[in-house]
């Protein structure tokens, strides 16, 4: 991808991004009806789990990257593992705090040990891990290896928090889209999630791509500094 | 494959003949171990609940935090004058080298459980004699686990500028299945449930220690690259 079409996929998803998330926002407060046995507070749903499905897709993104990565060693991957880990560090920060503030209503409480909240939470520090272990190194181009590698052990080992957090028997509120029988929510509920999954899935890509096009900026200002044609420390003619 | 374990064996060796005539780590983390109890003696509330009630989460918690004081200097040695590249320079693999590190790694770790299993036992009147053997297993099973990526993370731990700081934000996150399984397996055993009972437990048990080792020998090469 060139840096031109970088750019302007950026800002196209970035305007359809906030576009939808102007919509949805409409649609959570006047038109969507509300829920009948929790309420009004029901609606931080539409913004809590479309921000938590693309927390988990950016973590994949990461863990492929990351693999790929250290199988072809290319600058590119690196650059978009990293790109995806900050956007999903964003969007599980989204569901941290979303989820709490709808516990607190609903649960009667700001946080319990519910499976996919605790999930979120260690994938959160994952998340903190992988950049502090990049931002800690001397070396720049371990630092990236060793990122990566964190990206890939954490990605195996989701399957397996999964397993062990839901073994606390589960207070969440069971899913009524991703079902066997259809989903069970009210269609009217379903379009506003849809319609919040899309802002948050444009605002997520156009997040990334902005990120991913200053890295590679980063990377030609770091090349051209190298060769000797600019550099931080030499003073202009 | 004779050859392989050989190989394993020798960066095993060294590293416990190291540590036999240094006895550092050893000495730390058994005294860590022995302190720590210590400390959990007053900051559990006997009128609430008796620390032989809870004695499985404070065995995993002593091994799990001592176990960190030691994993985190698992390369301490190598960094010192470039020792790293004389080892990366002998002719094995890296899965060996990695393999070996975990090798003398869980033989120094099982002398700190089999201590910490004693001073709780001990301090906390845990009564062990009757199923020793079979908390043993699974804390043998979950400490190959356990060194298995504390193994691997010390690696990227000790070439990070933050050092051995780093290793418990990496580590403890995917602890966590290692810890919620450990404990409900050790706390049933504890309770004298035969082992067919934690049976579902040691499943997930083994399946974190095979990925853990898994992945460390695939990953563990791209660490010490140049």
């Amino acid at each position: 991808m060139s840096l031109r079409t970088i750019r302007w996929g950026a800002l196209v998803l970035g305007l359809l991004g906030v576009g939808l998330t102007l919509v949805f926002h409409w649609q959570v407060f006047f038109w969507v009806p509300t829920e009948a046995s929790m309420g009004i507070v029901q609606r931080i749903f539409y913004i809590h789990v479309p921000a938590a499905w693309v927390g988990f897709l950016a973590f994949a993104i990461v863990a492929l990257c990351s693999a790929v990565y250290l199988w072809i060693g290319e600058e590119r991957l690196d650059q978009a593992a990293r790109s995806a880990a900050e956007g999903g560090l964003i969007f599980t920060t989204i569901v941290l705090t979303s989820g709490p503030l709808w516990g607190r209503i609903a649960w009667g409480t700001w946080w319990t040990w519910e499976p996919r909240l605790t999930l979120t939470l260690l994938l959160w520090f994952i998340y903190v891990g992988y950049f502090m272990v990049r931002n800690a190194t001397e070396n720049v181009e371990q630092g990236k290896r060793f990122a990566a590698v964190v990206g890939i052990v954490g990605a195996l080992n989701i399957p397996l928090i999964h397993v062990s957090v839901l073994w606390f028997r589960s207070l969440h509120p069971q899913p009524v889209v991703a079902r066997v029988d259809g989903p069970t929510l009210h269609p009217d509920m379903l379009t506003v999630l849809l319609t919040a999954l899309a802002a948050w899935t444009s605002l997520f890509f156009a997040l990334f791509l902005l990120r991913y096009g200053t890295a590679r900026l980063e990377d030609r200002v770091d090349h051209l500094a190298h060769a000797g044609a600019v550099g931080p420390g030499t003073p202009n003619p | 494959m004779r050859r392989y374990l050989r190989q394993v064996w020798a960066i095993a060796e060294k590293d416990l003949r190291v540590e036999l005539r240094t006895r550092e780590r050893l000495v730390a983390m058994g005294a860590f171990v022995v302190l720590t109890s210590v400390l959990f003696n007053y900051a559990i509330d006997r009128t609430a609940v008796h620390p032989r009630e809870i004695a499985a989460g404070l065995i995993w918690m002593t091994i799990v935090l001592g176990g960190l004081l030691g994993l985190g200097r698992t390369f301490e040695l190598e960094k010192e004058e470039g020792a790293i590249d004389g080892l990366l320079a002998a002719p094995l693999p890296r899965d060996a080298l990695f393999l070996g590190k975990v090798v003398s790694n869980t033989l120094i770790m099982g002398v700190v459980v089999a201590v910490t299993l004693a001073v709780i036992a001990l301090f906390f009147q845990v009564q062990l004699w009757g199923n020793l053997v079979r908390v043993g297993s699974v804390l043998a099973l979950g400490t190959i686990g356990f060194v298995a990526l504390g193994t691997l993370f010390s690696g990227i731990s000790a070439g990070t500028r933050m050092g051995e700081t780093l290793l418990p934000i990496l580590l403890f996150p995917l602890l966590v299945p290692l810890v919620v399984f450990g404990v409900s397996a050790t706390s049933g055993l504890l309770a004298g449930f035969p082992l067919s009972e934690v049976g579902d437990s040691l499943r997930v048990m083994g399946a974190f220690t095979v990925i853990a080792l898994a992945a460390g020998m695939g990953l563990f090469r791209f660490l010490v690259e140049e």
